[in-house]
C-alpha cells in the first residue's frame, strides 16, 4: 500500500514537472531546445547523484548532513592524486573509496555508536570541510589531463557522460532498491527498525552498508564536478545536502522513513533543476529563485501530507 | 496537485512581471557577478544599469546566491549562453573554475569581457579559450597603497597582522602581494599573522580576536575587504583596543566610511565597482559594433581616510 502511495505522489510531482516545462515553453523559446535540454540534464546530473544515496538513506529513517563535505573531501583528494600524474580510472577509485569511507564512518557511529544520524552526520559535515581544507591549504587545485575531462565533456550521440552515468547509477539504484535484500531492508529498517531487528537480520552492518553507499556517490559527484570545473576545491558543495534532501523529499520520501522511490528523487531532482534553469532563462533574480524552490519544496510535502490522508 | 498549479502560476506569474519590458529587438548584455546579496556588486549593476540605459541595449544581470559557488556561477553562464546574449560580462567566482564556462561561451560565439577578477591566464591560453579584455582595478597596486600607508602611520616600525581573502582567489593573491611587497622592504616592520577570514564579516571578527590573544602586541592591520575589517573593528572594540590599532580595509563600503569618520578604522582601498559596470556595458557595446578594445582596461583606484571623506564633505556643500 505504501509504495502504490509513494508511486501516486511521485506521478504527481512529475505531473508538476511536465506544468512546469508546459509554462516555460510558452514563456521564453529558449527553453524547449535540444541544447537546453540537454544542458539541464547536465546541470542537474551531480545533485541527481548526491540525491540518490540520500534517497536510501532517508528511507531508512536517517538523514545524511555530511554530502557536500564529502564531495569535497573526495574532490581534493582526487586533484592531488590526479596532479602526481596518476591515472585517471585509479584516481576515480581513490576518490569513490575516499568518500565510502566517510559514509563507513557515518554509517559505524550511527549504527555500532548509536549516536543520532543527524550528529553523526553533522559533526562529519564540519570535519571532511576541515580535512579537505587542510589537505589543500585552503587553495583549489587545478588543471587536468584532457584524458580525465573527457568524464565531463565527453558524450555519446550529443548525451553528454554525466548525463549516461547518472541515468546508469539511477537504473542501478532502482535494481537494487526494488531486487535486492540490501534494498527490501533498507524499507524494513525505515519502517520498523526493532521488527527487523527481532526477525535476526544485521540491521547495523545494512545500515552501515547504507551510509556507505551514499558516502560513494558523493564519491561520484566529487569526480563529475572535479571534471566540469577542471578544478577540486575545498569549498565545493557547501549547501548540496539540502538541494539533495529537498530533492528526495520532492521526490515522494518520506522523511519519518519506510516509503520513498528511486524515480521519484529524480523527478525531485530535475523539478530543481529546470526551476533554476527556467527562471535563468528569464532573468529572474537569485533572490526569487531561492523564493520559488522554498515554496516548491514546502508545497510538494503539503500535498504529500494531504495525499496520504485522504488515503487513510 | 491544485497546489502545484497555483504555484507554479503564481512563479510564473513573478517570473513574468520580471521580464525586460524594452523592445526584443536590441542587443542583449549579460553581466554576472559573484552574488547579488553584496554592496560591490549592486554598485556594478547600477554603474552598468546607467550605460546600458545610455546606449540603448537590454541588461541581464544575475547572480549566483553564495559568492564562492563556481559550479552555481557556470551554470548561470550556460542558461544565459542558451538564451543567445550578444554579450558576456562576467565577475569570475574562480579564476581558474571560470575557464570552462568561457570555453562554452567561444565556442557559441559570444564575447565575453572579464570584469574585476582576473582570469587564470595560464589555464585560460592552454585551454585555447579567449576573452575580449579586463576591466578591473589593480589589486597589486591597491595593496601597495594600503602597505605604504601603514608603513608611514607606523613610522616604519611596528608589528602588523593581515586578515586574507580566500586563498587562491586572484583579488586576494594580488593585494596581499602588493602589500607585503611594500612592508618587506621596512626592516623594522613585523607580519606577526596572516590568516585568512573568508571575506567574511563574522569570521573577521573571530580570526582576529584570535589574532589579538595571540599578539597583543599588534599595532596596525591589513584586511583584504572591508566586511573583514569591519568584524575586526568589532573584536578590537570588544578587547577595548579602539583606536590604538591602524585598520586598513579595501573597497570603502559605506560602513566602512562610517567607521572611518569613528575613528574605528584609518583607511580603505577604495574601487569603483560602479564605474567597472559602467565601463563593462560600455565596451560591450564596443564590442558589438565591430569596433576592438584593448586587452585591459584599468579602473581607477585610491585610499580614503578620514581627511580625504572630511574633503569630499565640504566639496559636497
Amino acid at each position: 500500500m505504501n509504495s502504490i502511495a509513494a508511486y501516486g505522489r511521485s506521478f504527481g510531482t512529475l505531473l508538476g514537472l511536465a506544468l512546469l516545462c508546459l509554462l516555460l515553453w510558452t514563456l521564453t523559446p529558449h527553453f524547449l531546445t535540444v541544447s537546453n535540454l540537454i544542458n539541464v540534464l547536465q546541470q542537474t546530473s551531480i545533485i541527481a547523484i548526491v540525491a540518490v544515496g540520500m534517497t536510501f538513506v532517508i528511507i531508512t529513517a536517517g538523514i545524511d548532513l555530511s554530502v557536500g563535505s564529502v564531495i569535497a573531501l573526495s574532490g581534493v583528494v582526487l586533484g592531488s592524486v590526479l596532479a602526481t600524474g596518476v591515472p585517471p580510472l585509479i584516481a576515480g577509485a581513490i576518490a569513490l573509496a575516499t568518500g565510502f569511507l566517510c559514509g563507513l564512518a557515518n554509517g559505524l557511529l550511527i549504527s555500532y555508536g548509536r549516536l543520532p544520524a543527524f550528529i553523526a552526520t553533522l559533526g562529519m559535515m564540519s570535519l571532511a570541510r576541515g580535512l579537505a581544507l587542510m589537505y589543500t591549504d585552503g587553495r583549489p587545485i587545478s588543471g587536468f589531463s584532457d584524458t580525465f575531462r573527457l568524464v565531463s565533456t565527453g558524450e555519446v550521440l550529443t548525451v553528454p557522460f554525466p548525463v549516461i552515468l547518472m541515468g546508469i547509477v539511477y537504473v542501478t539504484a532502482h535494481f537494487v532498491l526494488k531486487r535486492t535484500k540490501l534494498g527490501r531492508y533498507t524499507y524494513a529498517i525505515g519502517g520498523n527498525e526493532e521488527a527487523v531487528v527481532l526477525s535476526g537480520v544485521n540491521v547495523r552492518l545494512y545500515k552501515t552498508a547504507v551510509y556507505g553507499l551514499c558516502g560513494m556517490l558523493c564519491g561520484v559527484a566529487a569526480i563529475l564536478l572535479t571534471a566540469r570545473l577542471n578544478s577540486a576545491q575545498p569549498t565545493a558543495g557547501i549547501m548540496y545536502e539540502l538541494d539533495a534532501i529537498a530533492a528526495t523529499v520532492i521526490g515522494g520520501t518520506s522523511l519519518m522513513g519506510g516509503e520513498g522511490t528511486i524515480f521519484g528523487t529524480l523527478v525531485g531532482a530535475l523539478l530543481i533543476g529546470v526551476l533554476r534553469n527556467g527562471l535563468n532563462l528569464l532573468g529572474v533574480s537569485s533572490f526569487i529563485q531561492q523564493i520559488a524552490i522554498g515554496s516548491v519544496i514546502i508545497i510538494a510535502v503539503f500535498v504529500d501530507m494531504m495525499l496520504k490522508k485522504r488515503s487513510r | 496537485m491544485k497546489y502545484v498549479i497555483s504555484l507554479l502560476t503564481a512563479v510564473l506569474l513573478i517570473a513574468s512581471c520580471h521580464r525586460d519590458t524594452q523592445q526584443e529587438g536590441s542587443p542583449v548584455i549579460a553581466l554576472v557577478v559573484k552574488t547579488l546579496n553584496h554592496p560591490f556588486f549592486i554598485d556594478m549593476e547600477q554603474g552598468a544599469r546607467k550605460a546600458a540605459e545610455a546606449a540603448g541595449v537590454r541588461l541581464v544581470v544575475q547572480g549566483a546566491e553564495r559568492e564562492l559557488d563556481v559550479e552555481k556561477q557556470m551554470q548561470i553562464i550556460e542558461n544565459l549562453i542558451e538564451t543567445k546574449v550578444n554579450a558576456l560580462c562576467v565577475t569570475p567566482s574562480g579564476s581558474k573554475e571560470i575557464v570552462p564556462a568561457i570555453l562554452k561561451a567561444n565556442k557559441a560565439g559570444i564575447p565575453v569581457i572579464i570584469v574585476d577578477t582576473q582570469v587564470d591566464q595560464q589555464t585560460l591560453h592552454s585551454a585555447g579559450g579567449s576573452v575580449a579584455t579586463f576591466i578591473g582595478s589593480d589589486n597589486l597596486e591597491g595593496g601597495k597603497l594600503a602597505g605604504q600607508y601603514i608603513a608611514d602611520r607606523l613610522q616604519g616600525r611596528g608589528y602588523v597582522a593581515i586578515l586574507e581573502g580566500i586563498p587562491g582567489h586572484e583579488t586576494s593573491d594580488s593585494r596581499l602581494k602588493g602589500f607585503r611587497s611594500v612592508i618587506e622592504r621596512f626592516n623594522a616592520i613585523t607580519i606577526v599573522g596572516s590568516q585568512t577570514a573568508n571575506w567574511e564579516r563574522d569570521q573577521g571578527y573571530n580570526v582576529f580576536q584570535n589574532m589579538l590573544q595571540s599578539h597583543p602586541r599588534v599595532q596596525a592591520l591589513f584586511a583584504c575587504n572591508d566586511l573583514m575589517a569591519l568584524g575586526a573593528v568589532e573584536a578590537i572594540a570588544a578587547a577595548r583596543k579602539t583606536g590604538n590599532i591602524i585598520v586598513v580595509g579595501f573597497d570603502a563600503l559605506a560602513d566602512a566610511k562610517v567607521a572611518i569618520k569613528n575613528n574605528q578604522m584609518a583607511a580603505s582601498v577604495i574601487q569603483y565597482p560602479s564605474e567597472m559596470g559602467r565601463l563593462a556595458v560600455e565596451h560591450a557595446v564596443t564590442l558589438l559594433h565591430g569596433e576592438s578594445i584593448p586587452a585591459f582596461i584599468p579602473v581607477k583606484i585610491g585610499l580614503v581616510t578620514k581627511e580625504s571623506l572630511l574633503v569630499e564633505e565640504s566639496q559636497k556643500k
